[in-house]
């Protein structure tokens, strides 16, 4: 059973149509990268899961549940990091976690001491006196130190430093590790791509591509480098090449996965030097679904 | 229907934890302003003071502001009579605002900033947080009940009973709820938390002056408003309980229907349409004069309209004041005996009480310039050629001009109001409200000039500055019903200041008090020129 698993969900705010067309689907034991540029919908879908705004059509289930008529139960088995995790000024960061694990009701105090110490936290400062980075410790060690089965992080890692940033994608292996399911909105590509199993990219309220990243790389295009003592470019106007650049005796060039052989054998009919191929990297894919 | 509130007792229980410093700077205060000026009102009682008090209560202007007694004879007023018609109302009144304001910001505010979305994504039910609130409320007025009820009765003052305490204390501990109450449907209904008080306080001003002109025109028609039950409860007399009853139901449907426009919404939205803007900045507003008056102008504007508003309700009950006059003779050989008319004697209470309101724009809007710095919105500014000297010279300008606007508009409206209510029987032109406004403008430098200080100085402490305005307009005000010394008389603005028309026209101390404010402006330019920025998050 999934996770979580959206179908056709809707969303309007009066006239205005934030989502339109959003399915996918969140397994157990996966990291889930959820990307988009700024207003395509990834934060109003994210507070649909949560339960806090109501869907206009479609249908939203963590756990087999509605989220919004069964949202009390789902919650007690979730977690949730915003990209901007509001406070409480005038309360410690060590309070509010106890606050927030207290809320959510299954907090481990030893994990909580433990991410304190490796997240670097002073807890004992007023939230008004943290730094942004530091606001969002604290929002993290708040919801990694409980017990859950999903996790919904929307641009968890804005504003930490490289160090922390990679000791939180350690925690998020471990709790993938444990079979747990994680959703993860972000736009530092990298982060997404070294992390997730999945990707569903969405794009002015749809979700335009979804499936596990190798699947991706597949349907789209590698990037290929090419050298050889003749004139290449003739492979231009083939079928299924794109951004074709040309430097003397080197070239470059992407190419549609099903037009790679023929492209191939075209150039070996020329001769080549040296070939090089990369697969595309996650921002070629998301560049590529927005150019458009 | 108990998933919706899921928790909230657990809520309740972290808001009071958090919160206990604040409630107890809300209940001792408020508490001790609403109980303990027994003995200090048992002063004036000596002497045959009550009589002279109830003659003097029995004046519509002081009625338009306080509330009404029951009591018909200067023979039965009693102690208990003049407290409650005095201090209930206006304790009931600020028990209401601070009530409304809290829940604003433990409501609406923190959806605004982020706050709900985090809670709500707990196993908390949906509607906890309010529920947690509303009762956060409840439980601080309970208290408040009781220690207003403890303290009077602790004074043993005659006439000051039992029953009449508890009465007086729960009809303010109600109106504290009541203004919760309605700040919560506000919170629903507006698209912002500023939006939500805002709309909060105009009710409950709305309400408070609606009283007042029925009070003085129609003392029948008080009994439909919920701000009257207030008064109306008449403790240490009538004991009217019912009232109570009529507030508590009141604030029930208010609840319910809270809670049913909560259920309806999504969080982070009103059912009013948030504005929209402009797609391009006007050649104004891409000016620094330009930019602060355009993010203070909502708030001049309603303030400067309130003023306005409120100086053609105080100016219509002039016709009263000549009946009121006329009707009784002890009255006006009063005020013959100390040489002035009536009418030039209501004009400076009610000048200074509305330059004293006026007073409160200028202060907000300098205040307004600490806001910004602290939520570090000044750091832009200043990255570019912008220099303080500009930033602190503009919003003293600006602050100075919304003073003296807001005396033109008010003192005018009250003249047009009064001369016309009193017709031919006209004894003051339209020019004498006019100087006796600009008369006070003094005042409105001194704080402008006060705050400048503060901001450059001290800034965290210009919200205290609110306090001692208060404090200076309640010497004077009450210096009519409380005979204080010289000494504290000269510890507030206001108290310099001759009273226009009544009194005559004084430059040294209008002259003096400004040069006072621009020394004080200057240094706190100089302050605010080489101090470090502040920054909260």
């Amino acid at each position: 059973m999934s996770i979580i698993e959206v179908k056709n969900l809707h969303k309007k705010f009066g006239k205005f149509e934030a989502l339109s067309e959003v399915s996918f689907s969140v397994e157990p034991g996966e990291i889930t990268g959820f990307i988009g540029p700024n207003g395509a919908g990834k934060s109003t879908t994210i507070r649909i899961l949560l339960g806090i705004i109501k869907k206009s059509g479609g249908s939203a289930k963590i756990f087999g549940k509605d989220v919004w008529e069964d949202r009390q139960e789902i919650h007690k088995r979730m977690s949730y990091v915003p990209g901007d995790v509001a406070l409480w000024n005038n309360l410690s960061g060590g309070e509010i976690i106890d606050i927030f694990m207290k809320l959510h009701g299954s907090g481990n105090k030893a994990k909580r001491d433990e991410l304190i110490e490796r997240f670097e936290l002073d807890p004992k400062k007023k939230a008004k006196n943290y730094s942004k980075g530091n606001r969002q410790k604290v929002g993290l060690i708040s919801a990694l130190a409980v017990e859950s089965d999903l996790y919904l992080f929307d641009e968890p890692t804005s504003g930490l430093d490289p160090l922390m940033e990679s000791i939180f994608q350690e925690e998020v292996k471990k709790i993938k590790e444990e079979g747990k399911a994680v959703l993860l909105s972000s736009h530092i590509l990298s982060e997404v791509e070294r992390l997730a199993d999945s990707i569903a990219i969405i794009r002015q309220g749809e979700i335009v591509e979804s499936g596990s990243l190798e699947e991706m790389r597949y349907l789209t295009r590698s990037v290929i480098t090419m050298e050889s003592d003749n004139d290449l470019s003739s492979l231009a106007s083939l079928e299924g090449v794109h951004h074709f650049t040309q430097d003397n005796q080197h070239i470059q060039f992407s190419v549609d996965h099903k037009a790679i052989n023929k492209v191939l054998m075209e150039a070996t009919k020329i001769g080549i030097l040296t070939i090089e191929s990369a697969p595309p990297t996650l921002e070629d894919l998301f560049i590529r679904h927005y150019e458009r | 229907m108990t998933e919706k509130f899921a928790y909230f007792n657990q809520l309740l229980l972290i808001y009071l934890k958090r919160d206990w410093k604040k409630i107890l700077f809300w209940i001792v205060p408020l508490g001790s302003f609403g109980g303990a000026f027994v003995p200090a009102f048992s002063e004036i009682t000596k002497d045959g003071g009550l009589i002279g008090m109830f003659y003097t209560m029995d004046n519509p202007a002081l009625t338009a502001m306080v509330g009404t007694s029951p009591v018909e004879v200067a023979e039965n007023y009693t102690l208990g009579a003049m407290y409650a018609q005095e201090m209930l109302l206006f304790t009931g009144l600020i028990s209401a605002v601070v009530s409304g304001l809290h829940m604003v910001s433990h409501t609406r505010k923190e959806e605004d900033s982020g706050i709900t979305e985090q809670i709500q994504s707990f196993r908390i039910g949906r509607q906890a947080n309010s529920l947690a609130v509303l009762l956060e409320v409840l439980f601080v007025n309970i208290i408040l009940v009781f220690y207003i009820a403890g303290v009077m009765v602790l004074f043993d003052a005659e006439s000051i009973s039992i029953e009449g305490s508890l009465l007086f204390a729960s009809s303010i501990g109600l109106a504290g709820v009541l203004g919760g109450v309605i700040a919560l449907i506000m919170a629903q209904i507006m698209p912002t938390a500023g939006g939500a008080s805002g709309g909060a306080m105009a009710i409950i001003g709305l309400l408070y002056m609606g009283r007042g002109l029925t009070d003085v025109a129609n003392p029948e028609l008080s009994v439909f408003n919920p701000l009257g039950w207030i008064y109306l409860t008449y403790p240490f007399t009538e004991n009217n309980w019912y009232y109570l009853f009529y507030l508590g139901i009141l604030s029930v449907i208010g609840l319910v229907i809270a809670f049913i426009l909560e259920e309806n919404r999504d969080i982070g939205s009103g059912y009013l349409p948030q504005s929209t803007g402009r797609i391009e900045a006007s050649r104004f507003l891409q000016s620094i004069p330009g930019l602060f008056f355009r993010l203070n102008r909502s708030m001049m504007i309603s303030w400067l309209a309130a003023l306005a508003f409120m100086g053609l309700a105080y100016g219509s009950v002039f016709s009263e004041l000549q009946v009121f006059v006329g009707s009784n003779e002890l009255i006006s050989q009063m005020f013959q005996q100390e040489n002035m008319s009536v009418e030039a004697s209501y004009t400076g209470i009610i000048t200074l009480v509305m330059v004293g309101l006026a007073t409160i724009l200028p202060i907000a809007i300098v205040n307004k310039l600490f806001t910004e710095e602290k939520s570090q919105r000044l750091n832009q500014l200043f990255a570019f050629k912008t220099s303080r000297f500009e930033i602190y010279w503009t919003n003293i300008a600006i602050a100075i001009l919304a003073g003296v606007l807001g005396i033109f508009l008010s003192s005018a409206a009250f003249g047009l109001a009064g001369i016309s209510a009193m017709k031919e029987a006209s004894t003051l032109t339209f020019g004498d409200f006019i100087v006796a406004g600009f008369n006070q403008v003094p005042l409105v430098l001194f704080f402008v000039g006060l705050t400048g200080l503060v901001l450059g100085f001290v800034p965290r402490l210009g919200k205290f500055l609110y306090l001692y305005l208060t404090y200076n307009f309640f010497i004077v005000y009450f210096d009519g019903l409380i005979e204080f010394p010289e000494w504290v008389m000269k510890t507030s603005v206001q108290g310099w200041l001759p009273q226009l028309p009544a009194d005559a026209f004084n430059a040294t101390i209008f002259i003096g008090i400004t040069v006072i404010s621009l020394v004080m402006m200057v240094a706190g330019y100089i302050g605010y020129n080489q101090r470090d920025l502040i920054e909260e998050g």
